[in-house]
């Protein structure tokens, strides 16, 4: 070991002192210096030793002791030492300064140091260790720039001061000039080859920072090498292990990072990292440890902001996101610019998600994107706090650009596609596949959720095949491919049972058979709306099935029961619907949905005063909310006032004014209600404001228009009574016509009935007839149609013969048509012996001896008009030989003419020629002045006509002009029915249950809304009574006759339910006029 | 299985076209279309071009049913007048017209045997017997009305028969009305057995299955078709997919398919093995009111031959195989 001599004064003899065997108080060693007047190099040696041996206290003491003033007077020539002495203070207190976390001692420090630099400076001022010194110590208190003019005031001296290119090193790999640094680096281990392992740091750190990792590897291991327990080596390549994200890579990291920690347990860099690593492995107490030393460790900004950042991570993970957010926000505080560290940002917006403050956490995330403007995530979360914020349209942009950026995120793509539901289902449907065919490649499950709402979308969009293929991939294997697929379909005979709506047999039977009936709460929603589908498609017996088994397993599932209601009631077995509906109400008795069908139902029963309770009861139970209920009540008031065959007048008014205040009621809560506005036309209708209502039909019936869930015929009836009450027949039977097409596959009698009454009162007779024989057709037992087509024929016929001017073949039509009437109100007559149909005996008797007189009548008819035919024919026939014998006497007149003529020309030609000669020779007189005046003339005339073409063309502008406007103001008023429509059925679709009982609703709402039928029946009961009263006003009719028919197609017509009550009436009238006209006539 | 389109006739007749039925094969001429339709007319036409052979007219109001004798040489038609013309169908020569006031008359059948023309009375509640070869009403029968008074169901009380069947023996007669029942019927004994439940809203059609005489097969407004054990009162199977009204069905001769038309305006064929709609045809444009395949017999033994008629006056012939 070695040994310092210290020389005895004045002797050869000298102390030697082993410098590992220094006594443990340096006051032993500072006596034998002081006494024996050591040269000060060896009190800096010993000095330095006690450093190395960590024993500080001495070391200062005799450092201090080296500098006191009595040293300076006493050494006072012995410049360098004393110098070196105090730049190793100066260097001792820097570094103190340095590695002081508190302030306050840290600046007292670098005081201190700088004191110390200052007084080696007055012993020498170009000392170069001392300017390296100061170097340093401007370094350590991070004025850059001042500690790079220290070290090149050294360097300009000398080129290659190792300690001055250490320092200027540091200070350009501070700049992050890092090859610059580098270059200093090398020149430095050039110089001095042996230098401290440090300076091998400094290199791999550059070259880390140059990203050569390889070589930077090298240097840190070299450093090791030179010196095992350098931490920032061993952390250096921790890191480096760490950031091959790979497990042997993280392992032999996390190895190096430990004995890091053991060899110097206050390194918040290898603390924070540790920290990081036991946060992964989900130890958060450990993570807490770690980080709390990391940040009393240090000062270092960055580092206590990932130090917070850890803590906050930590807690954020446990679900604490009041003290996440904390920290978060201490992390957030200790960066300066996002830029640096972003991570504490994102975390502190998640948090702010979660505690439901959007605002700030709508900043974060825009920091985070500004740094890193293509992450998914970033992008995602901000468009999922616009949607928050009300602002869908900017998340979907976010979501959108988070798609495109990554164009195989399919959590992205299912996001979007949520969001663009509310919008644009056609988009939203494109969306929702490329996240399916992306979950699918990536060889994850398909989430049912989204494979439910890509199902919905396409059956909402009318691709039902596609809708039904989505459904199946959803719902899997399970139970129900029994009932569903074809080629099972045999091995369990499900038809059976396909009509005893409530039987559970087949399941209970498969239980039996060793089947496990299972259906999985995430897959009901999905087999219901299969089952939906398939209904749809017409597939209602294995829709029934689906419908049980729900049923089956989940008895609360109040949607399946009132399907199966619906499709039993489609069915035309009310009973068992009403059966049904009481099941659901069993489950939940306020169920407002089912109380709604079951006030329906009791009205298709004619169970008016039951229905109205229901109805009020399902109103009530949704306190006057839900506007079917309302809406039903509405209708129930308007049929109530048109249903009473005495119409009270003053009832009626009530109910009308009833009705009105309903529907406008549902207005005011749902604007864009159709059905509302439709109820709200039909009372204005009937009040006589056609105009008025017919703008609010086609409204009704442009919005009702494109989707499948939304069918309105009765918008389309309402609107042809309105043409047809303002007298347009040709557009109401075109109305009509495309209703029954649309809606009715053409089976509907009663539109046919209204169609009839049209043609009648345009009397076009033929169709009249033609229509009502399809209505017979469609509806046989239908004795009423028949009474019309009698009269009609009878109508038809006598308008032939009271026609002035008819040939014998109209007259033989006629007959023909006479017979038929006869025909088939004996027919009636007959029938209403064995049946009761609603009409009076006598009334078709009448009838029939009506007919059959004017089909005696109508035979003297034909006899005249056969013999005047025959006449004619004689006439004509005379005429014709008259006409021969004229056309012969005029054709030889001609002959001659023609001779006379051709002579007469060969005259004229002779005389013309002579003529033409003497013409010339005035002509040439004249030319000079006539020709000026032709010209003006012809001018005149030009500007004339211009003008006029001018103004009719400006006429033409205005009518465009005036045409345009009105264009316009009509338009934005059906985009807005259209958009708040649109908004309505969007609130539907997203939530996907209730969509389909808005769906049923609005199936219900059309037999409600139109319920033409259930009156049809009514009519039935009591007509006997009214023909006999009609046959009253009949008598009186001859009067008031213009008056009544002016008002009679007001109520018939504004009503959706054309009585063929009223029609009969009208009919009569009408017949009982001609038939007087008749008599008279004869 | 499967249908072929082979020739359709747009216009085959000047307004809607609502009744079909094959003429069987006689001895010296093949098979004959026989149609009825709105415009009055009953017309023949000869397959497979559906050449328009002769146009019977003298029916007033539309023409609503026509039946073949299964011998071939004669034919009924009726109207909504509800007169029955009875033809002799190579010459046109009237044979009878029939009328059972205050009786309608709407689908008619003759028996296989071809000694009793079964015609369904409608608002009667009855279907008329009419012997083939005196031509004079051999039975009236009758719906019994529903035991226990009901008299809030109004159209309950009141059977308007609508169709008749025969079941292959000739021993059974079905008939369908308005409200949806079904009533069979033992014509030997002229008795009534039982009803059929199921449907609730018109049956327009119905057949029996050719070889097994307890399968009845049924057609009905509600849009489904039902297969019934007639005998057994028992619903063996139910079948749907139309999306409209079904208004006719027919039975294949082989017995392994029906065909049924629709107001959905298509003609669906059905697998009696699967009980599954194996095939659509879509090409008419309206309601399609008949269909019916072509009795087997007859000098050409091509394959079978399926005929529908629609509301969009035209006439389609397919192959059936």
């Amino acid at each position: 070991m070695a040994s310092v001599y210290i020389p005895v004064q004045n002797s050869e003899e000298e102390v030697r002192v082993a410098l590992d065997q220094l006594p443990r108080d340096a006051s032993d060693i500072l006596d034998i210096l002081k006494a024996e007047q050591a040269p000060l190099d060896l009190w800096l040696i010993i000095a330095r030793e006690y450093f190395k041996q960590g024993k500080i206290d001495q070391f200062r003491q005799i450092l201090e002791e080296g500098s006191s003033p009595e040293i300076d007077d006493y050494y006072a020539d012995v410049r360098y030492e004393r110098i070196a002495i105090l730049n190793a203070l100066g260097a001792y207190y820097s570094y103190l300064g340095k590695i002081e976390t508190k302030q306050r001692e840290k600046e007292e420090h670098f005081i201190l140091a700088t004191q110390y630099y200052n007084k080696a400076s007055r012993i020498d001022m170009h000392e170069p260790s001392t300017w390296v010194g100061k170097g340093q110590l401007l370094l350590a208190k991070g004025e850059v720039e001042q500690a790079s003019a220290a070290f090149k005031i050294v360097l300009d001296g000398v080129r290659d001061n190792v300690p001055a290119l250490l320092g200027q090193a540091c200070v350009e790999f501070n700049r992050g000039r890092y090859s610059d640094s580098l270059d200093l680096y090398k020149r430095a281990l050039q110089v001095f080859p042996n230098c401290p392992a440090a300076v091998r740091l400094g290199i791999g750190l550059c070259r880390y920072k140059l990203g050569q990792f390889e070589k930077a590897q090298q240097a840190f291991e070299r450093v090791l090498h030179l010196d095992p327990e350098n931490v920032e080596a061993l952390v250096a390549l921790a890191i480096m292990d760490l950031r091959t994200n790979e497990a042997i890579g993280i392992r032999k990291g996390m190895v190096k990072m430990q004995r890091a920690f053991e060899i110097y347990p206050y390194c918040a860099m290898a603390l924070n990292y540790l920290a990081n690593h036991f946060f992964f492995t989900g130890q958060h107490f450990l993570v807490e440890q770690l980080t709390e030393t990391a940040l009393a460790v240090t000062n270092h900004g960055p580092t206590k902001s990932h130090s917070y950042y850890n803590l906050a991570r930590s807690y954020h993970s446990k679900g604490d996101y009041d003290k996440a957010g904390v920290y978060y926000m201490a992390s957030v505080k200790e960066v300066n610019k996002p830029h640096e560290f972003v991570f504490p940002y994102y975390g502190l917006g998640q948090v702010q998600v979660k505690l439901g403050d959007f605002k700030s956490a709508l900043s974060n995330f825009e920091k985070v994107l500004e740094v890193y403007p293509d992450n998914c995530e970033t992008l995602k979360a901000l468009a999922h706090i616009y949607v928050q914020l009300g602002q869908t349209d900017k998340g979907q942009d976010f979501i959108r650009r988070a798609t495109k950026i990554d164009p195989r995120d399919a959590q992205a793509f299912l996001e979007l596609g949520e969001l663009l539901i509310l919008s644009d289902t056609g988009a939203a449907l494109d969306a929702f596949k490329t996240a399916r065919t992306l979950f699918k490649k990536g060889g994850q499950e398909v989430p049912i959720e989204l494979l439910n709402n890509v199902g919905v979308l396409q059956f909402e969009r009318g691709e039902f095949e596609l809708a039904q293929q989505t459904f199946k991939e959803a719902l899997g294997d399970g139970i129900w491919q029994s009932f569903i697929n074809e080629e099972k379909k045999s091995s369990v005979d499900a038809a059976t049972s396909t009509l005893q709506f409530k039987d559970m047999q087949l399941f209970h039977d498969f239980e039996s058979n060793g089947h496990h009936v299972e259906v999985p709460l995430d897959k009901v929603t999905v087999l219901f709306n299969l089952a939906r589908l398939l209904e749809q498609l017409n597939e209602s017996g294995t829709a029934s099935i689906l419908y049980r088994l729900i049923l089956f397993k989940y008895p609360d599932y109040i949607d399946a029961y009132l399907r199966l209601a619906a499709i039993a009631k489609d069915r035309n077995n009310i009973l068992l619907s009403i059966e049904l509906v009481n099941d659901a109400l069993k489950v939940n008795d306020k169920c407002p949905n089912a109380l709604s069908m079951l006030g329906e139902l009791e009205l298709k029963n004619d169970d008016w005063v039951k229905a109205k309770e229901t109805l009020r009861a399902a109103s009530d139970a949704t306190e006057g909310k839900d506007s079917y209920a309302t809406l039903s009540l509405g209708n129930w008031n308007y049929f109530a006032a048109v249903r009473n065959e005495k119409r009270n007048p003053k009832l009626e008014a009530t109910h009308l004014e009833k009705a009105k205040e309903l529907y406008t009621r549902v207005l005011i809560q749902h604007s864009s209600n159709l059905y509302a506005a439709n109820g709200a036309a039909v009372v204005l209708a009937e009040k006589g404001h056609f105009d008025v209502s017919k703008d609010i039909f086609t409204q009704v019936q442009e919005a009702a228009s494109g989707s499948v869930f939304v069918q309105m015929p009765d918008v389309w009836i309402n609107l042809a009574h309105v043409y047809f009450a303002q007298g347009n027949f040709a557009l109401a039977v075109k109305m009509y016509q495309n209703c029954l097409r649309k809606f009715y596959h053409n089976t509907d009698s009663q539109i046919l009935l209204y169609l009839a009454r049209t043609h009648y009162e345009a009397e076009q007779w033929q169709d009249c007839i033609k229509t009502l024989l399809r209505a017979i057709h469609l509806a046989p037992s239908n004795y009423t149609l028949r009474f019309d087509a009698g009269v009609a024929m009878q109508k038809f016929s006598a308008s032939t013969l009271q026609k002035a001017k008819r040939t014998a073949d109209e007259v033989r039509a006629t007959v023909a048509e006479l017979q038929n009437a006869v025909r088939v109100f004996s027919q009636l007559s007959a029938a209403s012996n064995l049946h009761i149909h609603g009409f009076d005996e006598k009334k078709i008797d009448t009838h029939v001896g009506y007919c059959t007189h004017l089909l005696t009548a109508a035979k003297v008819h034909l006899e005249a008009a056969e013999r005047e035919e025959q006449q004619v024919r004689q006439r004509q026939e005379l005429a014709r030989q008259v006409a021969l014998a004229e056309e012969a006497r005029r054709k030889a007149e001609e002959q001659r003419k023609f001779q006379m003529e051709r002579r007469k020309q060969e005259d004229e030609l002779k005389r013309v020629q002579q003529q033409e000669e003497h013409f010339k020779r005035v002509k040439e007189q004249w030319k000079s002045n006539s020709h000026s005046k032709r010209r003006e003339r012809s001018d005149d005339e030009e500007g004339g006509t211009g003008e006029k073409k001018k103004r009719k063309s400006g006429k033409k502008r205005k009518k465009d002009k005036h045409s345009k406007s009105r264009y316009d103001t009509e338009e934005p008023e059906a985009d807005m029915m259209d958009e708040q429509e649109m908004e309505d059925e969007e609130g539907d679709v997203y939530r996907e249950e209730p969509q389909t009982h808005g769906e049923e609703n609005a199936h219900g709402l059309l037999a409600a809304a139109g319920l033409e039928d259930s009156d049809a029946d009514e009519e039935m009961g009591a007509p006997s009574s009214s023909i006999a009263r009609r046959r009253q006003a009949l008598s009186e009719s001859e009067d008031d006759e213009p008056l009544r028919r002016q008002s009679s197609p007001v109520r018939e017509n504004s009503g959706e339910m054309q009585e063929s009550d009223g029609e009969i009436r009208d009919l009569d009238k009408t017949n009982g006029d001609d038939g007087t006209d008749e008599d008279k006539h004869y | 299985m499967k249908l072929g389109g082979i020739k359709s006739v747009e216009n085959a007749h000047d307004d809607s076209v609502w009744a079909v039925t094959w003429v069987p094969a006689t001895a010296n001429r093949p098979p004959l279309l026989l149609t009825g339709s709105l415009d009055e007319t009953v017309r023949l036409w000869r397959s497979d071009d559906l050449l328009l052979d002769r146009t019977n007219t003298g029916h007033c109001l539309g023409v609503a049913s026509v039946a073949a004798h299964p011998l071939g040489s004669l034919a009924a038609s009726s109207s909504l007048d509800s007169f029955v013309r009875v033809f002799d169908v190579d010459s046109n020569a009237t044979v009878a017209t029939l009328e059972a006031p205050p009786s309608e008359v709407w689908q008619m059948r003759f028996d296989p045997k071809g000694a009793i023309l079964a015609v369904a009375g409608g608002g009667s509640a009855s279907v008329k017997l009419w012997d083939t070869s005196t031509w004079e009403l051999v039975a009236t029968l009758s719906i019994p009305r529903p035991e226990g008074p009901k008299p809030t169901d109004k159209s309950g009380s009141k059977k308007f028969v609508l169709s008749v069947a025969w079941s292959p023996d000739g021993k059974r007669l079905a008939c369908g009305s308005m409200d949806g029942t079904i009533s069979v019927f033992d014509v030997p004994r002229a008795k009534f057995l039982h009803h059929l439940e199921g449907h609730f809203m018109a049956v327009r059609s119905l057949v029996y299955s050719p070889y097994d005489p307890r399968v009845l097969f049924t057609a009905s407004d509600d849009g489904n078709i039902h297969m019934y054990d007639a005998e057994g009162k028992a619903l063996v199977g139910t079948m749907s997919g139309h999306s409209s009204w079904v208004l006719c069905v027919d039975v294949s001769p082989d017995g392994a398919a029906i065909a049924t038309g629709s107001s959905d305006r298509s003609v669906r064929l059905w697998d009696l093995s699967m009980r599954a709609s194996v095939q659509t045809m879509s090409n008419h444009t309206d309601q399609v009111w008949g269909v019916a395949f072509r009795p087997p017999g007859g000098s050409d033994a091509r394959g079978g031959r399926l005929a529908s008629v629609s509301d969009d006056k035209s006439i389609s012939l397919y192959d059936y195989s």
